[in-house]
């Protein structure tokens, strides 16, 4: 069963953009054109999670929360431009369970929506499949932290994984230093370019155990590529 | 006559006390005439008098005239006119005050109305770019976040001004303050190759302040930081700690470091001094906000500064509760 997601924004652009950034993570989602029947469309989809603008024609956001709330529990996050402490509380005091300020990441967006679909409908609501990655023979696993090739398998860290996992999304391209970097910072740990060549060194003695030689190619000044010199038969 | 009499009741009470006092001490050394006495108490009330009729003939008219209505300038019909005159400037000015109050306010809100409706647009190059995993675009999106620090600038600006009504003070946790920014900014550290050394010494150490504008804060001084180390340093130091029974927050960097001439100026408003012209984009307001927000939260701001060696700029907050 697939989740819906119902996206109020008046602003067409945002509201596809978000849409199709969202189908691809497996959703549902439908887009709001009619602003001054939002909550029968809410009444006739029935959705699993609202995002809503609170500048809307006719009415503004707080006033449809407020109507969804007479009718549903479901999880709604506003999406606004204003980042005051002041339209926060209204968003919240007006039944909405989270807010994201404008310009905001896609990423962002995405966490949100996954946490409150959990919290709101438990961790195996969703048939939630496991992502692999696949390029040449060569198999991730980025939630297991594994990496199979050849009917053999290594056990990898999260940093590993990450840049892997990076590598394989941009091969044939070169990855980027910086956007390595990026990947492999997270909340708790900062990382520098000295973390970045120690876990490349990791990832490569990674690749060597699966007999893979010189799978990671250096592109000076740039930053590094996914070199798929195993399989002889298929060219890029 | 009044007014005259009011001013000059002191100097008389003085005077009678010392009368009495001499008087006394005579008394009580043994010297016990009447006449004497009170032959030179008569005297001197006699040149007191005579002081104070002086006073008050050589400075009546201004006396008078103090305690006049302004309406009386004087009978005679120029005199009138003048008055006029004088009143009608006086509600002229004060109509022009209004009018530019409410320009200026005006031209708040649609400051304002406008910063808030760009970030529609923001949002929409933002998300599209996040599309597309090309280096080119990297560079969009550095420009991107450069347009939307420049307009958050704007928004504090603003909410300066109003910021009896803006701010939110609840207990802080400066280790936690500290990480979001640092999150934040991290593809400021990452473009620049420069990277935070985060230091929490001391325990969890929380503060009273207002979340929004400590955030800024300590964003400013992060993106100076960042900016006066690259592209020869590649370390700044953000940490908190206990000095002198204050909690602190300190960002140090090892770069170009401020000129003792600039130093006591970063904090004026517009001032980029020698640095600002040397580095590109600067303001001159990051500093001058964050002091001014700093002022009103009741935290002290501190900067030290050596040329070539780095600049450290501290928060103070004079009260702290420490969790562990």
């Amino acid at each position: 069963m697939m989740q819906t997601i119902l996206i109020v924004e008046d602003d067409h652009k945002i509201a596809e953009l978000l849409q199709s950034y969202i189908v691809k993570y497996g959703y549902h989602v439908i887009v709001t054109t009619d602003f001054e029947h939002v909550l029968q469309q809410f009444q006739q989809e029935q959705p699993d999670l609202v995002l809503l603008d609170v500048n809307l024609p006719s009415y503004d956001g707080y006033y449809w929360c407020r109507q969804i709330r007479t009718h549903s529990i479901c999880p709604v996050i506003f999406i606004s431009a204003r980042a005051g402490e002041m339209d926060q509380i209204m968003a919240l005091e007006n039944g909405a369970d989270d807010y994201i300020t404008k310009p905001f990441d896609y990423g962002i967006v995405m966490a949100k929506i996954r946490s409150h679909l959990r919290r709101a409908y438990g961790e195996y609501a969703s048939k939630h499949e496991e992502i692999i990655l696949h390029k040449e023979g060569l198999s991730l696993y980025p939630e297991r932290l594994e990496l199979h090739y050849n009917h053999q398998s290594v056990l990898l860290t999260k940093k590993e994984a990450d840049i892997i996992e990076s590598l394989i999304e941009r091969h044939p391209r070169v990855a980027s230093r910086e956007a390595l970097l990026e990947k492999l910072w997270d909340d708790q740990t900062y990382v520098d370019e000295n973390t970045l060549n120690v876990n490349i060194t990791r990832v490569r003695k990674k690749f060597l155990d699966l007999g893979l030689i010189d799978a990671l190619e250096t592109v000076r000044g740039i930053g590094y590529r996914l070199h798929v010199s195993w399989s002889k038969d298929t060219s890029l | 006559m009044k007014l005259f009499f009011k001013e000059h009741l002191l100097l008389i009470v003085i005077q009678i006390i010392q009368f009495s006092v001499v008087m006394v001490i005579y008394w009580l050394d043994g010297y016990r005439h009447a006449g004497p006495a009170l032959y030179s108490i008569m005297l001197g009330l006699f040149l007191l008098s005579g002081y104070l009729a002086y006073q008050y003939y050589s400075r009546r008219q201004y006396y008078r005239r103090l305690q006049e209505p302004l309406l009386s300038l004087d009978q005679a019909p120029i005199a009138e006119a003048l008055e006029q005159l004088l009143r009608q400037q006086y509600r002229y000015y004060q109509q022009q005050l209004v009018t530019i109050q409410q320009q200026q306010q005006e031209h708040l809100t649609f400051m304002n109305q406008w910063v808030h409706q760009m970030k529609t647009p923001l949002s929409v190059i933002e998300l599209t770019v996040q599309n597309v995993d090309e280096p080119e675009f990297a560079s969009i999106r550095e420009e991107l976040e450069r347009m939307s620090s420049g307009l958050n600038t704007i928004l504090y600006m603003a909410r300066l001004r109003t910021f009896e009504q803006d701010f939110h003070i609840r207990m802080i946790s400066l280790s936690e303050v500290i990480r979001e920014v640092v999150q934040d900014h991290k593809r400021l550290f990452i473009r620049n190759q420069v990277y935070p050394d985060v230091q929490i010494k001391d325990g969890d150490l929380w503060t009273e302040s207002d979340q929004k504008w400590l955030f800024f804060m300590l964003s400013q001084l992060i993106i100076n930081a960042v900016k006066y180390s690259t592209p020869t340093h590649h370390k700044v130091i953000i940490s908190s700690s206990i000095q002198q029974n204050q909690a602190i927050i300190e960002v140090q960097d090892y770069g170009v470091g401020i000129p003792a001439s600039d130093i006591k100026r970063v904090f004026e408003p517009f001032f980029t001094g020698e640095n600002g012209r040397r580095f590109r984009e600067s303001t001159g307001m990051g500093l001058y906000l964050t002091r001014e927000a700093s002022q009103r939260l009741n935290h002290r701001l501190e900067i030290e500064s050596t040329i070539d060696v780095g600049t450290t700029v501290r928060i103070i907050f004079p009260s702290y509760q420490r969790k562990d």
